[in-house]
């Protein structure tokens, strides 16, 4: 009787095939969890192109980490050379076309934030994830990873990450229909050891801007009553509390919703607020804004998500 | 530099200039390191976009400039050709300072000294401690922007805020795209004096 291989068998062809896709989600996973601690754990210093709408833009990033604490510095090379600098929640951005700067210092980044990309198999349902082939990108061998969504209310991203670093030398927004939203190429990236902390300081002379910060607070509350009766599969209520905003006199109540990898911000004006964001949709870069009014408040959702995403949230906000 | 300029040089590189402004750019070039400087960087972000950074692609500009002499269609493809064809043009002295210090800037932008370094947490070789800021050339130019259908919409200062305030609470992959969008939302802010808000001046 002739023996049967075992390789023949059905069976167990589906079910190593079963775990050979296993191992390829896991081992994709995997890589956007080193990719997460690469970002923010790496001292490094580079340049990269960030393309948007047929227009390019050379910037320069300085990202330090020290005892645990994380400072950064991004400066457009070209035209009004504006400048972001951060220090761990307390974010600076310096605009010399208007001679101003803005100040930023989130008070509630409660670890519960601070864990918000949570690269998890949850985000599994609503993005594919997809190792593909070994490139080049900035003389360095990468990794290709494909997270494809699985719906219209997210985007997708194509990332080649250094193979020793996991940093994402280059990246692309995709749409669901696989059009390059936004892209982000490194030209050039050095990684030390260490960085001295004067290279995150400002290089451009501020004597003389005006600093808009968020006034002094009072006290904040804790409970926010409005809540999205309508959000995408898979995006979940991370925070919900009142902020502080630059340039505000009010406080705003703010709540966040994440599906592990995109996140939407809805903001909710003080009816005292007179608001400057314009009622529908409105843009800067990739992430796209809309704006309405409900019961006397402004509503602004804002993420780096697809149009009907963030009007979908915005649009369905109930008072609890 | 006036946006016609900026053209110019973008014509240039892609081998779009009449002959006549050709000459009239490369004398510039000769007496403009502002000049120079900005075309390295157009090439630069040229090369990105088309992929091309890998292998001496910032070699381009310089074949651009031989063939702008020659009156040659410039040797993409025919890269050791070009650097024998190159060889010639070295006693052409103005230009030849000129290509060498944009090229230089290219190359400059494009060092890639790259450490064989580990995963975080990892054993890792880096390079040595940065002592100091790069005293890297101020690069100051504005890329050329292809002209776009897609309406433009200013966001309002208040929107900055916002999109400043939410990237706080982004995933780090998508930090670094919003940081970018801020920085580079450029012209398109109304005047900040529309804003109520509590301020202060620097320096007073």
């Amino acid at each position: 009787m002739r023996r049967r291989s075992i390789l023949g068998h059905p069976v167990l062809l589906v079910t190593l095939a079963l775990v050979a896709v296993d191992a390829s989600a896991q081992e994709a996973r995997s890589w956007l969890d080193k990719m997460n601690r690469a970002v923010e754990e790496l001292n490094y210093q580079g340049t990269f192109v960030h393309v948007l709408e047929g227009n390019a833009e050379t910037l320069r990033i300085i990202h330090r980490r020290e005892g645990g604490r994380t400072s950064e510095r991004i400066e457009s090379l070209d035209g009004a050379g504006r400048e972001i600098i951060r220090h761990d929640n307390q974010v600076q951005c310096i605009l010399p076309d208007r001679r101003v700067i803005l100040l930023e210092e989130p008070k509630d980044l409660s670890p519960l934030v601070s864990a918000l990309p949570s690269y998890s198999d949850e985000i599994e349902p609503h993005y594919a994830l997809d190792l593909h082939a070994i490139a080049r990108v900035a003389n360095r061998t990468t990794q290709i990873l494909e997270i494809k969504p699985r719906d219209a209310f997210r985007y997708g991203y194509m990332l080649w990450l250094d193979q020793e670093t996991a940093m994402p030398l280059k990246s692309q927004l995709l749409d669901d229909q696989g059009a390059i939203v936004e892209q982000i190429l490194f030209t050039s990236i050095d990684f030390h050891s260490q960085i001295p902390a004067q290279a995150i300081a400002a290089t451009i002379d501020t004597t003389g801007f005006t600093t808009l910060r968020p006034p002094e607070s009072s006290q904040l509350a804790a409970d926010i009553p409005w809540r999205a009766g309508k959000v995408p599969g898979g995006f979940k209520l991370s925070v919900a509390t009142q902020s502080q905003i630059a340039g505000s006199e009010y406080p705003v109540e703010h709540l966040v919703y994440s599906d592990g990898l995109a996140t939407v911000s809805v903001f909710i004006e003080d009816p005292h607020t007179r608001s400057e964001v314009s009622e529908g949709f409105s843009k800067m870069g990739s992430t796209n804004a809309f704006s309405l009014t409900l019961r006397g408040r402004k509503v602004t959702a804002v993420g780096e998500v697809p149009r009907q995403t963030v009007r979908t949230i915005a649009s369905s906000l109930v008072a609890e | 530099m006036t946006e016609q300029f900026n053209d110019q040089i973008s014509a240039f590189i892609d081998d779009e200039l009449p002959d006549e402004e050709s000459a009239f750019l490369l004398r510039r070039f000769e007496r403009d390191a502002d000049a120079r400087s900005r075309a390295a960087r157009y090439t630069m972000i040229g090369a990105a976009l088309r992929d091309e950074l890998v292998g001496s692609d910032p070699e381009i500009l310089r074949r651009r400039i031989a063939a702008a002499l020659t009156g040659t269609a410039p040797a993409a493809q025919q890269r050791p050709a070009a650097r024998v064809q190159w060889r010639y043009f070295r006693p052409v002295v103005g230009v030849g300072i000129a290509a060498t210090v944009a090229v230089a800037a290219i190359v400059g932008l494009r060092a890639v000294n790259f450490a064989r370094v580990g995963a975080p947490g990892g054993a890792a070789t880096l390079n040595a401690p940065l002592q100091a800021r790069t005293p890297e050339p101020p690069p100051s130019y504005v890329v050329p922007r292809e002209v776009s259908d897609a309406p433009v919409i200013a966001p309002a200062v208040r929107l900055t805020n916002y999109v400043m305030h939410h990237s706080e609470y982004a995933s780090r992959l998508n930090r670094l795209p919003v940081h970018s969008n801020v920085v580079g939302a450029g012209e398109l802010l109304p005047p900040v004096e529309t804003v109520p808000a509590k301020r202060e001046t620097a320096g007073e």
